[in-house]
């Protein structure tokens, strides 16, 4: 008996609704997407089961770098430029080649970069100062999980002086 | 995939009326490249994309270094850390006992169930790391223990120890 062979059958599938579904995807990605502010350092964050979020405004962050560096960052750029604006023109001379070529001013530093490095002696001042401006200012340290105690203890000290006897660490969450 | 279709050319028009209609012209595009790209955009915001906020511990000092707090001694704890990340624990004036630290959050807990109102001094090395500090507030958080206080490593502390693990 000859097999009969069976015709093919063109399949057309709308498309539409699909397509539809993957722009609403693509706007809804595209509108949450932040990107990740270019860093001044590579900061490894140690682990905690702490869930509380970070707050999204009002931050001043005081970042401990591995070797020992400070950097003071505050969230809003006009609060920035004034808090930090003279320590950035002292500290001008001080600053790496790389980071007085990338800004170009002492100015520019203040304004664009989002934490900029302080003295330990100079931070007293900075954190009182920062505070003026703005009250509602939570106050965040971001230490590097290699960091050394010596200047964790320092800040936390200097905290301490300046009342501000309540702040954040920043950590990973870890699972387990 | 996508096209867009106008309508179909209306051929009888064209013999009647004197004036002339404009003609309708199908127009067929090829969604498809269009398409595509919108997936590889979609691809990468979606990767790309860290819905996470950071989590942060909080921390409170007490207002002034100056004030003292009274303990009364069976409350108190004392964990001191050394350089080398190894732990010591005494209650009041007890002397220090090393831990482990994976066997520190078993005592912690058994410490805090057996006294509610423990208190603990958590004294770190300055030669110590950042992430040690992490590591046991995050134990006395998940322990329960909301009493705690960070006080600097003072000589006397480093002799105790010395003594301890000689």
């Amino acid at each position: 008996m000859p097999k009969i062979k069976k015709g093919r059958v063109s399949i057309r599938i709308d498309m539409t609704p699909f397509v539809d579904i993957g722009f609403l995807l693509l706007t809804f990605f595209m509108l949450t997407t932040q990107f990740k502010p270019p860093e001044e350092v590579v900061i490894e964050l140690p682990f905690s089961h702490s869930q509380y979020k970070l707050p999204e405004s009002d931050v001043m962050m005081i970042t401990i770098t591995k070797d020992d560096r400070i950097f003071l960052g505050l969230d809003a750029q006009g609060a920035r430029s004034r808090v930090l604006g003279e320590v950035v023109k002292r500290n001008w001379d001080y600053y790496s080649p790389d980071v007085r070529k990338q800004y170009g001013s002492p100015e520019a530093l203040a304004k664009l970069a989002l934490s900029v490095e302080v003295n330990v002696k100079d931070l007293p001042d900075l954190l009182i100062k920062a505070r003026i401006t703005n009250p509602k200012l939570r106050t965040v340290v971001k230490g590097d999980k290699d960091a050394n105690y010596g200047i964790t203890e320092d800040v936390m000290n200097i905290l301490q002086k300046t009342q501000i006897t309540r702040f954040n660490l920043i950590t990973n969450l870890e699972h387990n | 995939m996508g096209a867009v279709d106008s309508a179909a050319p209306r051929g009888h028009e064209k013999k009647k009326g004197k004036k002339r209609k404009p003609r309708r012209i199908g127009i067929r595009i090829d969604m498809t490249p269009f398409v595509d790209i919108t997936f590889l955009l979609l691809t990468f915001f979606m990767l790309t994309t860290t819905m996470v906020q950071p989590q942060t511990m909080e921390i409170n000092l007490p207002p002034s270094a100056d004030v003292k707090v009274e303990v009364a001694e069976s409350n108190l704890m004392t964990l001191r850390i050394k350089e080398d990340a190894s732990i010591f624990w005494n209650m009041g004036i007890e002397s220090p006992k090393r831990v482990e630290f994976d066997n520190l959050k078993a005592l912690l807990r058994e410490r805090h169930e057996q006294n509610p109102k423990l208190t603990v001094l958590l004294k770190i090395d300055r030669g110590g790391k950042y992430h040690m500090m992490v590591d046991i507030i995050d134990e006395f958080n998940v322990a329960g223990i909301s009493r705690f206080s960070i006080a600097p490593m003072l000589e006397l502390d480093l002799k105790v120890l010395a003594k301890v693990s000689s």
